[in-house]
C-alpha cells in the first residue's frame, strides 16, 4: 500500500512539475539565457491566471482555450515593459532590475488585489468531476492531466522556438557575446523585447492551466518566483531542458515532501535544496556551465 | 564629520527625544516610532547593502530572529525580558554567520536569492515548529516598557536611530567602511590588495543583523504578540531595503530620509488603498530605479555639488 501512495505522489508531483517546468522554462529564458533579473515572474503567472479567470466568468469559453489568450496578454505586456522600463537601465547592474522588477511585481499584486480583492476564487468546470483510475490504487483528477499535456506541448515549443527560431538563436547569440552579436547584424532590444514578452507569456499560459486545478488569489504568484529560480539554477542557468526537468524534479520533491512530512514543509525543503546547491554545486545539478 | 554636521545631528536628536511633550496622541506616536523603527533598520541594513553594496533582501531573517528571541527566551525559558531581547540578538548573530557564511561566496542576484532563501526558511520552520514558536497562531512577546507604553517605545526607537546613526557615521569614516565601499566597487580589486572581503563582508553583516535584531525585539514588544508571516515575511525585509534605496543607499542620513518619505506615504496611502497598500513600495521602487538611482539624498546631494561648482565657474567668469 506505502508503495502505491508513493507512485501516486510521484504521479502528481510529475503532473504538477510539468506546469513548475513551464514557469521556469520562461525563467530560464528570461534569466538564464538573457540575464534579466525577473523578481516578478511569478507576478506576471498571477496575471496570466486573473486573465483567464476573467475571461472564463465573462465568456465562460473553456480555460483550456482561453490560456492562449492570457499568453497573447502577457506577451504583449512583456514587449511593453521590456521597451517602456527596462530597456531605460539596460546596462546597470543586476540590482536595478532586481529592483525595478520587485516594484513591478508589486504593482501587479497589489494593482490585482485593489479590483479583485484578497478572497480566494475557484473555477468549476465539469471536467474537474471527473478522475482516471490508473489501475486499481491510482487515481489522477481529469483536469491536471489535461493541464498537462498541454503543459508539455507548449514546453515543447518553447524549446523549439530557442533552439530553432532566428529569434531564439539570436537570444542565445547574445547570451554568448552581448557585444559580437550586434556586429553580426542582431538587434539586441529587439530580440531581447521578444524573448522577454515570450518568458513573460509562458509564465502566463502556465498560470492559466494552473487555474482549473489551483485556486486563485493575488499572491498566488509570490511563491512561483523563488520557485522559477530555484528551478533556473537547479537546472544550471542556460539550460531551457535543464529548467523543465529541474520543475519535473521540483513537482516530485514537493509531492513525495507533502506525503511523508506534510504540505507545510514543501517549500522549505525547496528552498533548502537551493541552497545547498547554490552553496555546493552552483553549476546546477544538470548543468555544465558555472553559475 | 564636521561640527556644523554634529551641532545638527544632535539638535534633530534632541528634538526628537522632546517631541512627545507636544505630540500626545497614541496614533501620531506609533506612526513616529515606525518612522524611527524604520529609520534604524534602513541604516543597519544601509552597512551591508549600502556601503559594502551586497543587496540583501532578507532582513527579515534577523528581525524575525529578534522578535521570536525575546518572545521564546522570556516566554518559554522565563528570562527576563531584557535578557531575552540580548538572547534575539545572539540568535541574529547566528544567523548572520550562517547567512554569510554561505550566500558572501555568491554574486549578483545569486546573493540576492540566497539571502532570499534563507530568509523563507526562517518562516517556514517559524510557522511549521508550533510546539515552540506558537506556529500560525503566533506568540507573546513581554512588555520591555511599562506606564506610558507609546511614549517609551517612540523613545527606544529615537536611541536605536541615534545608534544606528553613530555606527553609520562611526564606520563611514573608518579604514573599515572604505574597505566596504572598495568592495561594493569592485570586489576583485579589493582582494587583488590585501582587503580581506569575506571577513569584512561578514563583520558588517553582524553589525546589521545586531541592530536589525533589537528593533524586532522592539516591534514585537510594542504589539506584544507576533506571528511569522509578520515578522519574518519577505515584505519586511522589502521595506527595509526600499527605505534605504529611497533615501540614498551608501549615504549617512539617506534611510533616515527615506524612513520619514516612506513611512508617512504609506500611512496616507494606507488609508486609501487599505490593504493594497504595497502598491506605493512598487511604484516608489520603479520611480526610484528609473529616476532617482542614488536615492533622495543621492540626487540632492549631487545636484548641490552640481551647483555650486556651475555657481563656482561663473563666480570666476568661465561660463
Amino acid at each position: 500500500m506505502d508503495l502505491y501512495a508513493a507512485l501516486q505522489a510521484v504521479i502528481n508531483g510529475v503532473l504538477t512539475g510539468a506546469l513548475y517546468a513551464l514557469v521556469g522554462m520562461g525563467l530560464a529564458l528570461i534569466f538564464g539565457v538573457m540575464r534579466i533579473v525577473n523578481f516578478a515572474h511569478g507576478a506576471f503567472m498571477m496575471l496570466g491566471m486573473y486573465a483567464t479567470y476573467v475571461l472564463f466568468t465573462h465568456t465562460n469559453i473553456s480555460p483550456y482555450l482561453l490560456f492562449m489568450v492570457a499568453g497573447i496578454l502577457l506577451f504583449a505586456l512583456g514587449y511593453l515593459i521590456y521597451f517602456g522600463l527596462l530597456r531605460p537601465i539596460h546596462g546597470q547592474s543586476d540590482f536595478m532590475q532586481i529592483l525595478l522588477t520587485l516594484g513591478i511585481g508589486l504593482i501587479c499584486t497589489d494593482g490585482v488585489l485593489l479590483i479583485f480583492g484578497a478572497d480566494y476564487h475557484q473555477i468549476n468546470i465539469p471536467l474537474l468531476g471527473k478522475n482516471i483510475h490508473l489501475g486499481e490504487h491510482i487515481v489522477v483528477n481529469a483536469p491536471w492531466v489535461v493541464s498537462f499535456v498541454i503543459a508539455v506541448a507548449v514546453a515543447l515549443g518553447l524549446y523549439l522556438f530557442v533552439m530553432r527560431t532566428m529569434i531564439g538563436r539570436a537570444a542565445r547569440a547574445i547570451a554568448q557575446n552581448r557585444y559580437a552579436a550586434p556586429l553580426m547584424g542582431i538587434n539586441v532590444f529587439r530580440v531581447q523585447a521578444i524573448s522577454f514578452a515570450v518568458g513573460i507569456a509562458a509564465a502566463g499560459i502556465a498560470g492559466g492551466l494552473l487555474l482549473p486545478v489551483f485556486y486563485i488569489y493575488p499572491q498566488v504568484g509570490d511563491q512561483f518566483t523563488l520557485k522559477a529560480f530555484v528551478m533556473v539554477v537547479l537546472g544550471g542557468m542556460e539550460s531551457i531542458v535543464g529548467a523543465a526537468l529541474a520543475g519535473l524534479v521540483l513537482g516530485v520533491v514537493e509531492s513525495l515532501t507533502s506525503l511523508y512530512w506534510g504540505n507545510e514543509w514543501a517549500l522549505a525543503v525547496d528552498f533548502v535544496i537551493f541552497l545547498l546547491v547554490l552553496s555546493l554545486k552552483p553549476s546546477g545539478i544538470f548543468g555544465r556551465q558555472k553559475a | 564629520m564636521k561640527r556644523s554636521h554634529m551641532v545638527a545631528a544632535l539638535v534633530v536628536f534632541f528634538v526628537s527625544i522632546l517631541l512627545p511633550l507636544v505630540v500626545e496622541t497614541d496614533y501620531a506616536l506609533q506612526i513616529l516610532f515606525r518612522i524611527y523603527l524604520f529609520a534604524a533598520l534602513g541604516l543597519a541594513w544601509n552597512l551591508v547593502g549600502g556601503y559594502a553594496g551586497q543587496l540583501s533582501l532578507g532582513h527579515a531573517a534577523y528581525f524575525g530572529a529578534g522578535a521570536y528571541g525575546l518572545a521564546l527566551f522570556s516566554g518559554k525559558l522565563g528570562m527576563s525580558p531584557w535578557l531575552a531581547a540580548a538572547m534575539g540578538v545572539v540568535v541574529a548573530l547566528a544567523c548572520a554567520l550562517l547567512i554569510g557564511g554561505v550566500s558572501f561566496r555568491l554574486r549578483g542576484p545569486y546573493f540576492v536569492l540566497a539571502t532570499i532563501a534563507f530568509a523563507e526558511v526562517l518562516r517556514l520552520v517559524a510557522k511549521n515548529l508550533a510546539g515552540i514558536t506558537g506556529g500560525d497562531v503566533g506568540v507573546q512577546a513581554p512588555a520591555l516598557f511599562h506606564g506610558n507604553v507609546n511614549r517609551a517605545f517612540y523613545w527606544a526607537a529615537v536611541v536605536l536611530t541615534a545608534l544606528s546613526f553613530a555606527v553609520t557615521v562611526a564606520i563611514s569614516r573608518a579604514r573599515f567602511g572604505y574597505y566596504l565601499m572598495a568592495i561594493r566597487e569592485d570586489e576583485d580589486t579589493a582582494l587583488s590588495v590585501g582587503i580581506g572581503a569575506a571577513r569584512t563582508k561578514l563583520a558588517a553583516l553582524l553589525l546589521s543583523a545586531a541592530l536589525t535584531a533589537l528593533a524586532g525585539a522592539l516591534y514585537a514588544s510594542l504589539f506584544l504578540y507576533i506571528v511569522p508571516d509578520q515578522v519574518l515575511s519577505i515584505d519586511v525585509s522589502n521595506e527595509i531595503a526600499i527605505v534605504a534605496m529611497l533615501g540614498g543607499a551608501g549615504t549617512v542620513l539617506g534611510p533616515i530620509v527615506g524612513s520619514v518619505v516612506l513611512e508617512s506615504a504609506s500611512e496616507i496611502f494606507k488609508n486609501v488603498f487599505k490593504e493594497a497598500h504595497l502598491l506605493i513600495y512598487g511604484m516608489l521602487l520603479v520611480v526610484v530605479v528609473l529616476f532617482l538611482p542614488e536615492g533622495i539624498v543621492g540626487a540632492i546631494t549631487a545636484f548641490l555639488r552640481r551647483r555650486a561648482l556651475f555657481g563656482g565657474m561663473k563666480a570666476k567668469g568661465v561660463a
